[in-house]
């Protein structure tokens, strides 16, 4: 249990899950204002869209790809479902699924099979797809006729829940079911951590790389999709920010960029952190600067954890203030490293 | 044509070969991937490579061709006004641009703070008017200098991510803009930026200082220690570092560079814009970006040139110009953008020898 907790897949989003949800509870007294059940429901809400982001972009950070082009597939599954869903709200969902699943598909396949870093395809994807979603509707936001399905995706559920949020926890709950139980959890992780030597050892990486793509693609989709009935709706650019929330909830997750480590229930704890976070920011009606440095402040943390050359500081400082033969320790440290430079090259 | 295929021989050469010399048509031979630090059998057998060099000329020759052959059946396209607006446009994102090409190169991929950074520089130099327009460029231009190399020696000396410490800059920058700035317009009194508006041969100044600025990049890359440096360490870093080159220092270089670049581009921004608010600087993070990737410059870095980023960026405005004039909206500009990103992305791969994975 110990070992568990001190590794930084359960550690990170532990620790930021609890320091959050202390901040929330502690900020509303602090000013005045009371907590509410609707807060809750509140940050349930913002929960909704930033979750499924999260889940989709920590899924192929995992495996050590990253799909900034989520946030074009959210922009366009949100104006396809608009444009398609207006008689039937679920037909609208199954389009914009299937769209933002065929994306996903074919960005895999291309990072797959070429071996193509994912960084500068899902970057030219993002244009195109902020593209395309302006193309389809002249630039201009879509508004969504459907009042049913607006009610019913926001319809208060168990006092603080909504479908909208309930599909978000779903979709985690698969999600940690099918990495927890299968072999798929451990085969992302070991692509992520080294690619070379997964394959050798077996593991189809291009079909899981597909795979995991088309589901990022999907989820996106369906965060798109369910946020514009729930503003009806569709918003051809919604700019870097859900992206960047995502990645911080990410890396609040667990996540490390490199790689190779992350859980969904972790994903899940950043990306409730995240939005409680929101939502204090909100009932506290904190400045846009303040929740921006905030969100610096937090990404600061997670890069020191993350930062291997700092990290390697830090451990010689300790080392050196620790052992009185400073001098001697700090030459193994040296040798050490030169020693890792030079199996790097061989 | 011609510089643009110099420079791409050029690159190819930018391995870790000391003395690159001209004749030779060679993959770099010892650069393993950045990130298994495993090397792969250098299969880039010369004639190999001349093959798939021609097919990347041939597809980008095509491009041109495209885009002339449209050009032509377009009115008003090839008229010397509409060549003015097109490096007018260009102008701004593209000395931005040239800097993000150095960062690139020395593998840091992207930052994603370049908006927000050009923004204070844009702020800077309209409420530093009234010291003339010299001191406030110069205080701008630190302004980027100062923000921008703080991120690069992170990611030099403690290897931290780049991206992640770019949103954490964007979001600090941004957020204390807005707080120092109380969030509102900045409006100058003193208008001394107006020399940075006018035409001189009907060409804006933007033009040819992106023009110096591509130049200095460009010697600065190809002929100083530094410059080498920064191929070497794009390439490997690990062994970059094993064989003792100044890794921290010469990224943090990089990135001081093109802290330079931004802030020149922020101080553009303002006197075009003639006030600064928060959103100034828009989309000019990923027009930077697709830039730089559309002038083959490769995201992991040790491959690329500035003129090449040049390029991409004079690519990118013509074929926007020409989607303009034909009437497309910006949307399909944006589509069409993103397509040739991609395209551009996977040909590139395709015809460099380095096995990533």
């Amino acid at each position: 249990m110990r070992r568990l907790l001190t590794r930084p897949e359960t550690l990170v989003p532990a620790v930021s899950l609890v320091v959050v949800v202390a901040i929330f509870i502690c900020a509303p007294p602090v000013t005045g204002a009371d907590l509410t059940r609707f807060d809750v429901y509140n940050a349930l809400q913002g929960f909704a869209p930033l979750g499924l982001l999260t889940l989709g972009l920590g899924i192929t950070m995992i495996a050590g790809e990253f799909d900034l082009s989520v946030v074009g597939t959210y922009a366009l599954g949100g104006m396809v479902a608009v444009e398609t869903g207006q008689s039937s709200a679920l037909l609208g969902v199954a389009a914009a699924v299937a769209v933002g699943a065929a994306i996903g598909a074919i960005q895999g396949g291309l990072i797959a099979k070429l071996k193509i870093p994912s960084l500068p395809v899902t970057l030219a994807t993002y244009i195109a797809l902020l593209g395309l979603t302006s193309a389809l509707s002249g630039g201009l936001s879509k508004t969504y006729t459907n009042p049913g399905a607006t009610f019913w995706v926001d319809k208060t559920v168990v006092t603080v829940f909504s479908p909208r949020s309930l599909i978000t926890l779903a979709a985690f709950v698969a999600a940690a079911l099918v990495l927890g139980l299968t072999k798929i959890g451990r085969e992302l992780r070991a692509i992520g951590g080294d690619r070379r030597a997964s394959r050798v050892a077996g593991v189809r990486v291009d079909r899981n790389l597909v795979g995991l793509f088309t589901v990022s693609g999907t989820l996106a989709a369906l965060a798109g999709a369910l946020l514009s009935y729930s503003y009806a709706s569709a918003n051809p650019d919604p700019g870097l920010q859900p992206l960047v929330l995502a990645v911080v909830a990410a890396l609040l997750g667990g996540v490390s960029l490199t790689g190779g480590r992350g859980l969904p229930f972790g994903l899940l704890a950043g990306a409730l952190s995240v939005a409680l976070l929101a939502q204090v920011a909100a009932i506290t009606s904190l400045p846009d600067y303040a929740t921006q440095l905030l969100y610096a402040g937090l990404l600061v943390v997670v890069l020191g954890i993350d930062a291997p050359g700092l990290r390697q500081a830090i451990d010689r400082l300790l080392a050196r203030s620790r052992a009185r033969t400073s001098l001697l320790a700090d030459a193994s440290n040296q040798a050490g490293s030169v020693s890792d430079g030079t199996t790097g090259l061989s | 044509m011609t510089t643009e295929n110099d420079h791409r021989s050029d690159a190819a050469h930018s391995g870790p070969a000391p003395l690159p010399s001209s004749g030779q048509v060679g993959g770099p031979t010892a650069p393993g991937t950045r990130r298994t630090g495993a090397t792969e059998p250098a299969h880039g057998s010369s004639s190999l490579r001349v093959g798939q060099i021609g097919l990347l000329e041939v597809i980008i020759a095509a491009v041109v061709v495209a885009v002339v052959i449209t050009g032509a059946t377009t009115s008003r396209f090839f008229s010397l006004d509409n060549a003015r607006a097109i490096l007018a446009s260009a102008a701004t994102v593209g000395i931005t641009a040239v800097g993000a090409t150095l960062i690139m190169i020395v593998g840091s991929a992207v930052s994603l703070a370049i908006a927000q950074t050009a923004t204070v520089a844009a702020m800077v130099f309209l409420s530093t008017q009234q010291l003339g327009l010299g001191v406030a460029i110069v205080l701008a231009v630190l302004a980027g200098l100062g923000l921008t190399a703080v991120q690069g020696a992170a990611v030099g000396y403690w290897s931290a991510n780049p991206i992640v410490l770019t949103i954490a800059s964007g979001f600090a920058v941004g957020g204390l803009a807005t707080w120092i700035s109380g969030g509102s317009t900045i409006y100058p009194k003193v208008k001394a930026y107006s020399s940075l508006n006018a035409t001189p041969l009907g060409v804006p100044v933007a033009v040819y200082v992106l023009a110096g600025v591509a130049l200095v990049a460009q010697w600065v890359l190809r002929r100083t220690t530094a410059g080498r440096q920064m191929y070497l360490i794009g390439e490997n870093s690990a062994a970059a570092r094993a064989a003792g080159l100044p890794v921290g220092r010469v990224t943090a270089v990089a990135w001081a560079l093109f802290g330079v670049c931004i802030a020149v581009s922020g101080i553009f921004l303002a006197s075009f814009n003639m006030s600064a608010t928060s959103s100034l600087s828009g989309t000019l993070t990923l027009d930077a970006t697709a830039a730089v990737l559309v002038g083959g410059t490769a995201i992991a870095g040790g491959k690329g040139s500035a003129l090449r980023t040049l390029c991409g960026v004079v690519l990118i405005a013509l074929i926007s110009d020409l989607l303009l004039l034909r009437g497309f909206s910006t949307g399909q500009q944006l589509l069409v953008k993103g397509i040739l990103v991609l395209f551009v992305v996977i040909v590139v791969h395709l015809s460099s020898s380095r096995g990533r994975r």
